[in-house]
């Protein structure tokens, strides 16, 4: 118990110990170096910045949030069924699934400026190119695991009689969730992406509006502090998918293991 | 006895790219109601093949499969099946899994609850019933599939090589599990396996395949007393049966 107990907080403190490290590193170095302020701020007046401009930070984050989740959630709703339906239809197969195999390999951030053109500086174009960051990998990586049964398991499911419909709910779907979870993961780490971007080509509001407009004055340390607060904003939507997946996979593999 | 399977002509041809591999017959067979069949030949004989075909899985080139005087033309439902692996789903435990048979079935789950727990107590897995699969030894997973291939009382069970992925000493384990369940249910069991001693303990007639194409060499009653224990294995028929079996083998050079 005791035992455990120290090596968990080892190997919490070990990243921990690093970053803090780094982060002493930074300061101490652009002090010393006297590094200009426009160039690289010391980290603490990185977190100062953070401190007095936080209500208008705030704002964005909402603003990125709202974009990030709207779009993720879209592509989920959309994404999904599309690939039950490519699972289950040849024709879908033939046509839907190699096209979207190649728009994956469109940099979708350059359509970003055609949609401010189509959709306004608000909301909307954001929130579109979000979801096109997001709704490639969830497709193709569930159409993937609907399509990876196992042989003797598709024997088995025939030789109950059971209808195709029967057997994607059974077996199939569940069968399936390591890879849709695989997909998930990848959009996740996508979806703040897009947005920023997104923000940059053309906005007023958001996080990447803040790093732009910042940048713009040479307030490099509000820039760093926006920088900072779009991070935590993905590592909170990768952690959501990331518990999540932990809830519904606990049955899986890769959740049992403990170290490789 | 009446036939539950009679295999007539059969002759399976795979055409792959850029050639046709032949892998079984032509060959003809039947098996009455409630006897228990080994299938053995030596690897890649197409005996997997036969059953896939008798269980409609697989389609037949040539000639006519017929259960219970019924032709074959699609997967067949009225019956139980094992295969090497055992196929169980991590997401469920031991009893769910059991009870995946019926619930493809669109059968009540509950009213089969008492069963799948009777034969899952039946072959030692009482205490594991809310366990999932890879808690369980390998053993313990090919038994909860032997339960799930009896759930739903099909007269007729297809085993591929069930135990050919365990330890001698789990094998053992199971085929005196395989003969009890047999014994007591009366049903129609083929069992296709390369383990010659496996199939002379088990089988009421063993069919020897030959290699590719597979058909039939020869057909040889086992006449030994049952259940088949040590005492069987010990005898000096059985190692008549099994010096017979590997002389027409070794005539084919695959042993």
């Amino acid at each position: 118990m005791l035992k455990t107990l120290v090596r968990s907080i080892r190997t919490a403190l070990l990243p921990v110990g690093a970053l803090l490290l780094f982060l002493v590193l930074w300061e101490v170095l652009v002090r010393t170096l006297k590094v200009p302020r426009y160039i690289l701020p010391a980290f603490s007046s990185v977190l100062q910045s953070l401190g007095t401009n936080l209500p208008a930070l705030l704002k964005h984050t909402l603003v990125t949030a709202e974009e990030t989740l709207c779009g993720f959630a879209i592509s989920v709703l959309l994404g999904i069924p599309l690939a039950v339906v490519v699972a289950f239809s040849k024709f879908m197969r033939k046509t839907v699934y190699p096209a979207a195999v190649t728009l994956e390999m469109v940099p979708k951030i350059a359509f970003a400026p055609i949609f401010v053109v189509w959709l306004g500086f608000q909301f909307a174009s954001k929130m579109v190119v979000v979801f096109l960051v997001c709704f490639f990998p969830i497709l193709i990586n569930a159409v993937f695991g609907f399509l990876s049964l196992e042989e003797n398991l598709q024997r088995f499911s025939q030789s109950t009689g059971a209808s195709p419909l029967r057997v994607f709910w059974k077996i199939r779907f569940p069968a399936a969730l390591p890879e849709i979870f695989v997909g998930l993961k990848g959009a996740a780490i996508n979806a703040t992406v897009g947005a920023t971007i997104a923000e940059w080509v053309g906005g007023n509001a958001g996080l990447g509006y803040a790093i732009t407009s910042a940048t713009g004055m040479f307030q490099t340390d509000l820039a760093l502090a926006s920088i900072l607060v779009l991070t935590a904003v993905g590592l909170a939507m990768y952690g959501l998918v990331v518990i999540l997946e932990a809830r519904v996979l606990h049955w899986h593999i890769s959740q049992r293991q403990g170290e490789i | 006895m009446p036939d539950s399977i009679r295999i007539d002509n059969v002759k399976k041809v795979f055409e792959g790219r850029k050639d046709a591999v032949h892998a079984v017959g032509p060959m003809s067979l039947e098996i009455a109601k409630g006897e228990f069949v080994s299938l053995l030949g030596p690897s890649g004989c197409g005996k997997s093949t036969i059953l896939m075909m008798v269980a409609g899985l697989i389609e037949a080139t040539e000639g006519r499969v017929f259960i219970d005087g019924n032709q074959v033309t699609g997967p067949q439902t009225n019956i139980g099946i094992v295969f090497q692996s055992p196929v169980l789903m991590d997401w469920r435990d031991v009893l769910g899994n059991v009870l995946l048979q019926v619930e493809m079935r669109k059968l009540d789950r509950e009213a089969y609850e008492a069963k799948a727990t009777e034969l899952l107590t039946s072959v030692g897995l009482k205490d594991f019933l809310h366990k999932r699969p890879y808690e369980l030894s390998g053993g313990m997973q090919q038994r909860t599939a032997f339960c799930r291939a009896l759930l739903h009382d099909p007269p007729l069970v297809l085993m591929d090589e069930p135990l050919g992925a365990l330890d001698a000493m789990t094998r053992e384990q199971l085929r005196r599990d395989l003969e009890r369940m047999w014994l007591e249910t009366g049903k129609t069991f083929v069992f296709v396996t390369h383990d010659i001693e496996e199939a002379i303990q088990l089988s009421d007639r063993i069919v020897l395949i030959t290699p590719r194409p597979g058909k039939i060499d020869r057909i040889i009653k086992i006449d030994l007393p049952r259940p088949r224990d040590l005492s069987v294995v010990t005898s000096p028929e059985f190692a008549r049966y099994v010096s017979s079996i590997k002389e027409v083998f070794m005539g084919y050079g695959v042993m």
